[in-house]
């Protein structure tokens, strides 16, 4: 488990005329064994504070604390598309993010390869099993890290892969104690995967914080799943998100 | 019987494999035989000495020890100059990142990828008559502009991505640089090497004709002179099985070696 503390986090992007503000002014907390979903409109800002919080973005101003047992955590980042080296073989791009090479991470790497049926392929330098991997396994070889930030993760999946992956990955969360900041522009996902939702705004602003209190596993067609579902989207309606 | 599909490929790979080399070695008879047919009958025998006079000179001279001086000398000037231009090259491809710099260097990284390199062996024959600066300014001069825009596409396409990728889990900069950086560029810069080589062995014959006292050029200067065509020939054959054993056989197996991942991505 994972404290995350932001106070006053602000980013603004280019100079003069062509500055765009990503993210105003955002105060939160995040802790505990919780899984976050941020979802809102495209370019509100989502992916801007995943960036932030892992470290590849800084802040134009305010401060971000992320602790784990009181030491500075060392967070997992799953990306939306592939970010593989096509030079190294598919272990050693898992390899790669690894700060220990022993073989007991190798072992690991290898377990998690042979879930996603790519246990025999360690050698292969290929783009196609980059697509697979990066899609598939790379969340779950690097399941490491006691925070994890997932970056609409699914969004090119077939809705069926989608919907197994999303079993899975919140069964794995609920077996362990980490916590997870998951962004997507998918309600029914943050729904059925959550018990919380950040609702963003253009200019990157906090609209909302809802807690969805239902219990675990929730299958996307329950009734309860789909009227909570119904309860966020209505939420957007009044803070006016959504398209008229 | 019953073919698998396995044994199927091996055969198309096998009939492939047998139509290329058939037709090169075809080629490679049509035009000897056509050279040694025309040899005494088309023109003259010391105009057009036949490949196995020629092949007999080239042996002569081997003997001499002639061939090993004259290829030690063009190398010698090809490798340092390549050398020069190479680190010339990718520093202006380093600092045209700059808007400024891009901005100074952009003409004449323009004319120094459109000139042909003889207005640089004249220029440079002139300048420094047969000093053994004169060779090297005249490769660097005519190849650096390849490094330079090969180098420029490289660090302009780096993978930011995948960059950001290895800094959200805490790769240090070394580690970036050399398992993402390094490895992106490295295509670039062995194209760059590649054009830069190809392109300064042909210079360097050319200013070695002009101005200098050995090498491969001078040599066949030297015959020019001394109306040996055979000589000349010898030499001219010699500079196309080098630059065919370079090409085909140093160079292929470079690329097999450190880019295979190339060919296997884009074979997917």
């Amino acid at each position: 488990m994972a404290d995350i503390k932001i106070s006053n986090l602000h980013k603004e992007f280019g100079v003069g005329d062509d500055k765009v503000v990503a993210l105003e002014n955002v105060n939160l907390e995040i802790s505990g064994h919780v899984f976050v979903s941020i979802v809102g409109p495209s370019g509100c800002g989502k992916s801007t504070l995943l960036n932030i919080l892992s470290g590849i973005e800084t802040p134009t101003s305010g401060s971000l604390t992320i602790t784990q047992a009181g030491a500075q955590a060392a967070p997992g980042y799953v990306f939306q598309a592939a970010r593989l080296l096509p030079w190294r073989t598919v272990m050693d791009n898992l390899l790669f993010v690894q700060a220990d090479k022993s073989s007991e991470t190798r072992a690991r790497c290898q377990k998690y390869l042979d879930m996603v049926q790519l246990g025999d392929m360690i050698n292969i330098i290929r783009t196609s099993c980059q697509v697979v991997c990066s899609s598939a396994s790379d969340w779950r070889a690097r399941w490491r890290p006691m925070l994890i930030f997932m970056d609409e993760p699914f969004s090119h999946l077939d809705a069926i892969t989608a919907r197994s992956l999303r079993r899975e990955l919140h069964s794995m969360w609920a077996a362990t104690k980490k916590t997870i900041v998951f962004v997507t522009h998918d309600v029914g996902e943050a729904v059925e995967l959550s018990n919380r939702i950040l609702v963003f705004a253009q200019g990157g602003i906090l609209k909302d914080d809802i807690n969805v209190e239902l219990d675990f596993p929730r299958d996307p067609s329950d009734e309860a799943v789909a009227v909570a579902k119904a309860n966020v989207l209505k939420k957007f309606e009044e803070l006016d998100l959504l398209a008229t | 019987m019953r073919v698998t599909e396995e044994e199927l490929v091996k055969a198309a790979r096998r009939k492939d494999l047998t139509v290329r080399w058939v037709s090169r070695i075809l080629g490679y008879i049509v035009v000897l035989g056509t050279w040694e047919w025309a040899s005494g009958r088309v023109l003259e025998e010391n105009l057009l000495p036949g490949p196995t006079r020629v092949v007999q000179t080239a042996i002569e001279l081997f003997n001499k020890g002639k061939i090993f001086s004259a290829f030690e000398a063009t190398l010698t000037r090809i490798v340092l100059g390549v050398a020069v231009a190479f680190l010339v090259g990718a520093a202006l491809g380093i600092l045209t990142q700059n808007r400024w710099f891009a901005g100074f260097f952009k003409d004449a990284i323009t004319i120094g990828l459109t000139s042909p390199g003889l207005i640089w062996v004249l220029i440079t024959a002139l300048v420094f008559g047969n000093r053994w600066y004169g060779p090297l300014s005249a490769i660097v001069l005519t190849t650096f502009a390849l490094v330079t825009v090969n180098v420029a596409e490289g660090i302009g396409t780096l993978p930011k991505d995948t960059i950001d990728m290895a800094k959200a889990f805490k790769v240090g900069v070394v580690r970036r640089n050399r398992h993402i950086v390094i490895p992106h560029l490295a295509p670039f810069l062995f194209t760059g090497f590649r054009f830069s080589f190809s392109i300064g062995w042909k210079v360097t014959v050319l200013t070695e004709i002009f101005t200098a006292s050995s090498g491969i050029g001078f040599e066949m200067r030297i015959a020019q002179i001394l109306f040996r065509q055979d000589e000349v020939l010898t030499w001219i054959l010699l500079f196309f099985v080098f630059a065919l054993f370079f090409e085909k056989v140093v160079l292929q197996a470079i690329e097999n070696r450190f880019f295979r991942w190339r060919k296997e991505i884009a074979s997917t």
